[in-house]
């Protein structure tokens, strides 16, 4: 464990994360002979709470508030209005606990010094941490060795592929040994292989008793790792519950999904103007067209479907039960509160 | 030969290669950074050769050094737009990945880079301006009796030839990683060979004939010519050897420049590693 | 200083070091004007007595010195903004300011390599004899000398960040520099008008030190003429150590505003 002389005390220990109506409202100003300035309104109003040594994912279209309200969280930025306590710690006022306490793993390719060793990027962030000097090489080793990273331990960052790079970013993220961790897409862009391996090291973690916030948009990944996922759309949560839970607001539907070709934006937009259609998802830009109508009708709405799409050819047709994607979907999609 | 459609390619490029410096520099800062770059070059040398006036010395044959060195300086100062400039635009190309789209299409070459170098001799021809102000109102360098057609000629054709010159370097850009480091060292070297701050007779022997190679070190020449006011019989010798130059160098960078993108497509370094 | 602050500042510094020596190639656009300022002053000296020749070639070394810090301080923040670390370097619980001192003075660790080739290519080249009068109070004032371009750097380093201008203000500060510390010409020279400036600057005194420490011929042309040379001394490098302590102060305020910036408008990644 770190040694800390910390005077201060947590405010409320009981929760690991607390975040109450944060809020972040960006101000852009553009070009220089007419500058024009643009509001943007990336978190709205977030409030949720994590438990110690829960898993809890955060998910969302790209652009809904995730990385913004992650950033806000790890004290990267300051809310516009709102607040947030971290392992009990303000995010506002006692910045350097929180930053000491917690763990951050952004992902993509950023974050590491290509140009120098993995074992110097780890020593150098261990530093910065503040971790012991008599037990940082040991743990930098352990890391490396975790992360199957030992052998290529004192190549330069940049001649290693992604899923390295992800890996060294991952051990990157521990080496101040947090209690709480927040990972940001963790399996984006990786092979499916590493992603595999990514989220069971994931979950080893949670067994040994850390605390993870999660963000994604693969919702199959939520519905694998998360005890309870809170969906965010346009800054703002749509619904926080259990996977199962979440799974409820579409109990009382089934998908119809269509193969097909020859379908376009038209026919989608005929599909949505149906009173009886929830949600619908359409993926027109293969060759094969895969189009998901979410409906409590179920196949009575099948003879429309006939109709719309009598211009296209129609490869199958079935009528399945909803999957937390569905439900993903139709919080993200469509019309619910 | 489609003479409209060259000279659409030609002003087009022009443009575009006005504006591209703008992506990181607004044009109070650009302007402001001609003002500051002009008066601190050319201060910090006619300082150097105050200092040495202080002890009763000076390079033979020159009568009045601060203007000697103010002219030298105020010239020079195109360089940095040509060369530079000129670079920093087929660099950009580079890094911004756009290279490899651009010369895949059947543009015809000349016309398009020579159009993007123009703006850059105006832009160039600018900064002397500025610089000859300061000359004359901070430096006291005396401009009465100066031809100032013969001197805006000089300035003009000096210009056009070092961005000829930076074509010739333009065309490294393609091959190496560091453009930029070139540009860098090209033209403070040519503070050492050009005449601006001292005659090239000053220079060991061996290396004054390399000063011979830069079409700058007759522009200078012959403009502190313009500025006293000499006749035009002893300016437009230097003239004619400095577009000859010129020219040879035009053509030398025309055909480095495709050769290098021959050997870029060769060797696949299109895009920044 | 306590213990943990002193190893952020030996791991910056030693991450730093690490970086000069992977791309090495970035010392020539530091070492090049100054390099070629000096030949060119030298030059210009050629007919001159010896002690404008050494004059020059401390002047250059000086410059050589200001050059490295003003291009690569200027953009230590930038730097971690293009390697896509400045997030995770400001999550760190260590203290930015820290870490970029830790960077600046290994670049200024830098300016002094830039600085003894510069002494030596154009000693050799030019043949200027390079005798040091008292080698002790030289050594003192280029170390001092050296921690308040350092100290500078770090100025540099934040107000570029919050200007969001640092390759054109590192172009456009470089020359005007190079004339008001007075390293190639006494500041007697500059009209009056800049003379506040120059003494602002931390390196000026410094410079004056070690031309003093160098030769004693210097003494007419100092700022403390008249006086005994070691006491001259002793204040050209109180003035240098206050200046420079000035600097840090200033600094520290400099960063909070810029990380607080950063953080309230999102602006540590690269935009």
């Amino acid at each position: 464990m770190l040694e800390l002389n910390s005077q201060n005390k947590p405010e409320s220990s009981s929760k690991a994360i607390v975040a109450e109506h944060l809020c972040k409202v960006f101000n852009v100003t553009k070009g220089f002979l007419r500058r024009t300035r643009t509001r943007i309104i990336a978190v709205k109003d977030v409030s949720f709470e994590v438990d110690y040594g829960e898993l809890f994912g955060l998910v969302g279209p790209n652009g809904a508030g995730k990385t913004t309200t992650i950033k806000m969280l790890t004290t990267m930025l300051i809310p516009t209005s709102g607040n947030a306590t971290v392992l009990g710690y303000n995010v506002q006022k006692d910045i350097t606990r929180v930053r000491e306490k917690i763990g951050i793993v952004l992902g993509g390719e950023r974050g590491l010094y290509t140009r120098v060793s993995a074992i110097d990027n780890l020593r150098y962030f261990a530093d910065l941490y503040g971790v012991p000097p008599t037990i940082r090489d040991k743990r930098v080793k352990e890391l490396l060795q975790f992360m199957g990273l030992w052998e290529r331990a004192r190549d330069r960052v940049e001649t290693y592929s992604k899923g390295m790079k992800q890996r060294l970013h991952l051990a990157r993220g521990l080496i101040n040994d947090p209690q709480l961790i927040f990972l940001d897409e963790p399996t984006i862009g990786l092979d499916p292989e590493i992603a595999k391996d990514t989220r069971s090291m994931i979950r080893d973690l949670v067994r040994k008793g850390k605390t993870i916030l999660l963000t994604t948009h693969y919702m199959f990944e939520a519905d694998e790792l998360c005890k309870r996922i809170a969906v965010i759309r346009g800054g703002e949560i749509v619904a926080l519950d259990t996977p199962s839970g979440l799974k409820k607001y579409v109990m009382d539907t089934s998908v119809v999904e269509i193969e097909g070709f020859g379908i376009t934006d038209k026919e989608v937009a005929k599909f949505r103007e149906i009173p009886e259609v929830l949600a619908v998802s359409a993926d027109l830009s293969e060759n094969k067209q895969v189009l998901k109508i979410q409906t409590p009708k179920g196949s009575e709405i099948i003879s429309e479907v006939q109709e719309i799409l009598k211009n296209s050819r129609i490869y199958d047709l079935k009528t399945k039960e909803p999957t937390l994607e569905d439900a993903y979907l139709r919080l993200v999609e469509g019309s619910i509160k | 030969m489609n003479i409209p459609k060259l000279i659409r390619i030609f002003f087009s490029s022009a443009v575009f290669s006005f504006k591209a410096q703008f992506e990181w520099l607004n044009p109070p800062m650009w302007l402001a950074m001609k003002f500051v770059m002009s008066l601190s070059q050319m201060a910090f040398f006619v300082f150097v050769g105050r200092f040495l006036l202080t002890a009763d010395s000076s390079p033979a044959g020159i009568t009045d050094l601060v203007a000697f060195i103010a002219i030298g300086n105020a010239i020079m100062m195109l360089s940095w737009n040509t060369i530079f400039s000129v670079i920093n635009i087929t660099s950009n190309d580079k890094w911004g990945g756009t290279l490899s789209i651009l010369l895949a299409t059947p543009t015809p070459r000349l016309p398009l880079f020579v159009g993007r170098a123009m703006i850059h001799v105006l832009d160039g021809m600018l900064s002397v301006a500025i610089s000859f102000v300061f000359a004359i109102f901070l430096f006291g360098v005396n401009f009465g009796n100066a031809d100032v057609l013969a001197l805006l000629v000089v300035v003009f054709l000096t210009a056009f030839t070092m961005a000829g010159f930076g074509l010739l370097i333009g065309g490294l850009a393609f091959y190496y990683r560091e453009p930029l480091v070139f540009a860098n060292i090209f033209t403070f070297i040519l503070l050492i060979f050009c005449g601006v701050n001292f005659p090239v007779q000053d220079l060991p022997q061996p290396l004054q004939a390399v000063s011979y190679i830069f079409p700058l070190t007759y522009g200078i020449d012959a403009g502190r010519k313009a500025i006293a006011g000499e006749p035009l019989v002893t300016i437009v010798p230097l003239l004619v050897q400095m577009s000859i130059v010129g020219l040879v160098s035009i053509l030398l960078g025309y055909s480095s420049f495709r050769s290098f993108e021959h050997l870029a497509r060769k060797t696949g370094r299109m895009e920044a590693e | 200083m306590p213990p943990q602050t002193l190893r952020v500042l030996y791991s910056a510094f030693r991450m730093a070091m690490l970086h000069w020596f992977a791309d090495p190639q970035w010392v020539i656009p530091n070492v090049i004007a100054p390099f070629v300022f000096t030949f060119v002053a030298l030059t210009l000296f050629k007919e001159a007595s010896g002690s404008f020749g050494l004059y020059a070639v401390l002047g250059g070394g000086m410059m050589g010195m200001w050059g490295n810090t003003l291009y690569a301080s200027g953009f230590a923040i930038d730097f971690e903004r293009w390697q896509g670390t400045l997030e995770e370097v400001v999550a760190a619980p260590s203290n930015l300011l820290h870490v970029i001192s830790g960077r600046s003075v290994s670049n200024a660790l830098f300016g002094l390599t830039n600085m003894v080739a510069i002494l030596l290519i154009a000693a050799l080249a030019f043949r200027i004899p390079l005798g040091i009068a008292n080698p002790i109070l030289f050594a003192l004032s280029i170390v001092l000398t050296l921690l308040s371009v350092s100290a500078l750097g770090l100025i540099f380093a934040s107000s570029f960040v919050l200007t969001r201008s640092a390759q054109v203000l590192t172009n456009g500060l470089e020359f005007p520099i190079y004339v008001i510390s007075g390293s190639m010409f006494p500041i007697a020279l500059l009209p009056f008008w800049v003379h506040p400036a120059a003494y602002i600057l931390g390196p000026t005194w410094g410079i004056d030190a070690i031309r003093l420490a160098t030769s004693p011929q210097y003494a007419s042309q100092s700022f403390w003429a008249g006086t005994d040379v070691n006491v001259a001394i002793a204040l050209n490098l109180a003035m240098t150590l206050l200046i420079t302590l000035a600097y840090v102060a200033i600094a520290a305020f400099l960063f909070k505003k810029v990380e607080t910036k950063s953080r309230r408008e999102g602006t540590l990644v690269q935009a």
